[in-house]
């Protein structure tokens, strides 16, 4: 039984994958699911960072504005003449910023993740739009299209991207010290200070982390638009957040896996791209998306509240 | 007779609080309740204020059996309690406080505000209290709140009012006052039940005195032929088997080393040593100091002075991660809230304040051997050291709290009470891993609130009183002598102004 409710977000995405082949022909073909990979990795990127932060016992709501922020910077560097690859590490890097900013604010003024980033939320989506007065950025070389829509003998490159990112993330969280800590302080950060372990150096880690990774997402989008949108990502945290939590991440956090946010994501992503296929209102999608929400965390917490 | 009570009893969940309490109060009579932390004398308050209901047992009131379902029905025939902790709303201000819950209204059945204002400041005035009716009660004092209680408690007809040692956090003036209030009361014809842990307080104040030992009230009798040592030999009374004797070992090298240590408000300039291989005790009632203390050395709170050495260095300690650094270790009071990360695995607890690591990266091998020596070690029962440290008995999980400690290879140990909810024979094993640690050259400083404890275990005992050190006693003391020094002013050894 134990093991059945953890793999239920598992058994819940091959439920999909078999329910939308039997609904419609045009489910499992090459050119969908490939289009699935990449409208996916965008959030399943934040997602992974989102994971860390989750674990962490935090959240971080200025995902979206942050992503916005990030694709906005590395285009912009791209029209003034930088070559990709700076303006990739510009768009990376400036999400890496921001997000060592809310560490910074959340352990240094002692405020609670979810006020500093509904914060910064609003603040970085205002700079955003400030910088770029409000228009999008269209100067970009057309090579830079390859980073969300190009393939490697086949494979989106989106998805290598997604799949180095997802090891990455998964070694830091079960081989590196920063890993082991980001449990500790997600689980019990009183019992962690009183171990001596620098909970705050480790907890502006895990953020600017995050955002290091909602920048990437945040070239990833912009290359998929070939615009750089200051309005890009609204809602997004709400992407990630839910892939977290489907995937057996816990808000009160301690808990959460790498392979479960992957999950979560694609569970999501599956759950769009059927509602796009069987031709149901775009807007339910939001509708659907939020009870998914309630719903894996009602399953989890039936399972906690048994296992006491 | 105001009240009687006879054999009240109150379990919760299989702990029984109080197993048989007696008491009678007259009107017009200053009625002291007195024993150890965990007597039972505040779960028989809250019975009498109506927080708690009875589980059996008679309670008469006026020569009535009542039975009050909650704190409303025990305020209408006139039960009024001053709490021990503030049960105050911090954003209102003081009169408002005074009449929460029933505000005074006027005839359109609104709350008038300047009724209660003017009857708060009258109240105030004639106690002269240091308040005004329009602070928030938020920036008061401890003993400010304390003093808006009071008011609260007497603002209406009481017969029967309930003080939960009301001066520990208040001021010399401040419980003179008190005592004035209580006086007052009783000369007309309140009946007065007060609980306090300072005996030097009692004389002053008390009529006849209750006491309780282990939820069952041993002794009443008139304040005037009781005498002091009598009292305290009622409070501690039992003969407590001897379930654990250690064997002391000759002290080593001295490896801690407390100077003039003050961490402000509870911590007054304290001065200990603990040597290599001892395990120093450290008594006091609660509220005396001792877990301040600790927070203190371990750098949780910041002292305002003193100085302190780990083994012979003079160490600055700004941070718990200092303390770790030095070899330092703290077993807290708070096992759950402070001590253990319950879901997370065994293993992952016990490496927590040194995970071995190469260049940021787990050496997962060694943690799994570091794991099993400590499981093998301290002889935690558990399947293995992947299971969730949550599962664990209490005493198992004090134990892999205390395996942090081990596997990090800490020198110094403070121990705050480390039997608390844990079961006898886990407690014997704790003390047996305390022991063991000592042999192999650790410093041990234990507090706890167990007295028998403390004499089965400690090599001497320290005893705090109020934030100071009262004095040093052998291990081989008795309780009353303990228990002297923590309640008592010792005489001449204090020099304060």
């Amino acid at each position: 039984m134990k093991t059945v409710q953890r793999l239920l977000p598992f058994i819940t995405l091959i439920i999909l994958v078999v329910a939308l082949s039997i609904a419609t022909p045009h489910f499992l073909t090459a050119t969908n699911l490939s289009s699935v990979v990449r409208q996916t990795a965008v959030f399943n990127i934040m997602a992974l960072g989102m994971t860390l932060i989750i674990i962490s016992s935090g959240v971080d709501l200025s995902v979206g504005s942050i992503l916005a922020m990030g694709g906005l910077m590395g285009t912009m560097a791209m029209s003034k003449g930088q070559p990709i690859l700076v303006g990739v590490l510009v768009g990376i890097l400036t999400g890496g910023l921001f997000g060592l900013i809310n560490g910074l604010a959340i352990t240094r003024l002692n405020i609670s993740p979810f006020i500093v980033t509904l914060g910064t939320m609003g603040i970085v989506r205002g700079l955003a739009l400030v910088v770029s007065n409000g228009l999008p950025v269209h100067e970009i070389p057309k090579a830079f299209s390859y980073l969300g829509e190009g393939t490697v003998l086949g494979v989106p490159f989106v998805l290598l991207l997604l799949v180095v990112c997802a090891f990455l993330v998964h070694f830091l969280l079960d081989h590196t010290r920063l890993g082991r800590y980001t449990f500790a302080i997600g689980s019990n950060q009183d019992a962690a200070i009183y171990a001596g372990i620098p909970v705050k150096f480790h907890t502006t880690a895990i953020y600017a982390i995050g955002g290091l990774l909602t920048g990437l997402a945040g070239m990833i989008e912009a290359s998929r638009l070939m615009t750089g949108q200051p309005t890009a990502g609204q809602g997004y945290e709400l992407q990630a957040i839910a892939a977290v939590v489907i995937g057996g991440g816990s808000l009160r956090g301690g808990e959460g896996s790498v392979v479960g946010t992957l999950i979560g994501g694609f569970i999501m992503g599956l759950l769009a791209n059927g509602c796009d296929l069987l031709g149901i209102n775009p807007y339910w999608q939001q509708v659907i998306i939020g009870a998914v929400i309630i719903l894996a965390v009602s399953v989890d917490e039936l399972r906690k509240r048994r296992a006491v | 007779m105001l009240l009687e009570l006879k054999g009240v009893q109150k379990r919760f969940g299989g702990v029984v609080a109080l197993r048989s309490g007696d008491l009678s109060i007259n009107a017009g009579e200053v009625h002291l309740v007195m024993g150890e932390n965990g007597a039972g004398k505040s779960t028989m308050m809250k019975i009498i204020a109506g927080l708690y209901q009875r589980d059996g047992g008679e309670m008469k009131w006026r020569g009535e059996s009542v039975n009050f379902a909650n704190p409303v029905e025990a305020a209408k025939v006139g039960i009024a309690m001053v709490h021990q902790e503030s049960l105050l709303a911090p954003h209102l201000t003081v009169a408002e406080n005074i009449f929460l819950g029933r505000e005074l209204s006027n005839r359109f059945g609104l709350v008038d505000r300047g009724a209660m204002f003017d009857k708060a400041r009258r109240l105030i005035e004639e106690h002269h209290f240091p308040l005004q009716a329009e602070w928030k009660v938020e920036r008061l004092s401890p003993a400010g709140k304390q003093l808006v209680e009071i008011c609260r408690a007497i603002q209406h007809g009481t017969s029967l009012l309930i003080f939960d040692e009301p001066t520990s956090s208040l001021s010399e003036a401040e419980t003179h006052e008190v005592f004035k209030i209580v006086r007052t009361l009783r000369d007309r014809g309140t009946g007065v039940i007060y609980i306090t842990h300072r005996m030097d307080e009692l004389r002053s104040v008390g009529d006849r005195v209750t006491i309780l030992r282990d939820g069952e009230t041993v002794h009443s009798e008139s304040m005037s032929t009781l005498s002091t040592s009598s009292m305290i030999r009622y409070m501690v009374g039992r003969e407590v088997a001897a379930l654990y004797s250690r064997e002391p070992v000759t002290p080593g090298e001295e490896l801690l080393r407390v100077h003039n240590l003050t961490s402000p408000p509870s911590v007054k300039d304290v001065s200990l040593t603990v040597r290599a291989g001892e395990i120093v005790g450290m008594a006091g009632l609660v509220g005396a100091g001792r877990t301040e203390l600790c927070r203190a050395i371990f750098g949780l709170d910041q002292p305002s002075a003193g100085q302190i050495w780990v083994g012979g260095e003079h160490v600055s300690i700004g941070n718990p991660r200092d303390a770790v650094r030095h070899g330092v270790a703290l077993i807290p009071e708070d096992r759950q809230k402070t001590g253990l990360a319950r879901e997370l695995p065994i293993s992952w607890n016990v490496t927590l304040a040194g995970v071995p690591s190469k260049y940021g990266v787990l050496q997962h091998g060694v943690e799994r051997e570091i794991t099993a020596k400590a499981i093998e070690r301290l002889r935690i029962r558990c399947d293995s050291g992947a299971q969730k440290a949550g599962r664990l008995s209490g005493g198992n999980q004090q134990k892999v709290v205390i395996s942090k400690w081990v596997s990090r290879g800490a020198k110094v140990f403070l121990f705050d009470e480390p039997t608390r909810g844990i079961d006898i024979g886990a407690k014997v094993e704790v003390f047996e891993v305390m022991d063991e640690l000592a042999r192999q050259g650790a410093a041990i400083l234990m507090v706890s609130s167990e007295l028998p404890e403390l004499l089965q275990v400690a090599d001497r005992i320290l005893v705090m009183r109020q934030g100071r050190l009262a004095g040093e006693l052998p291990g081989r003391t008795t309780q009353e002598e303990i228990m002297r020094l923590a309640t008592l002013p010792s005489s001449g050894t204090e020099l304060e102004l």
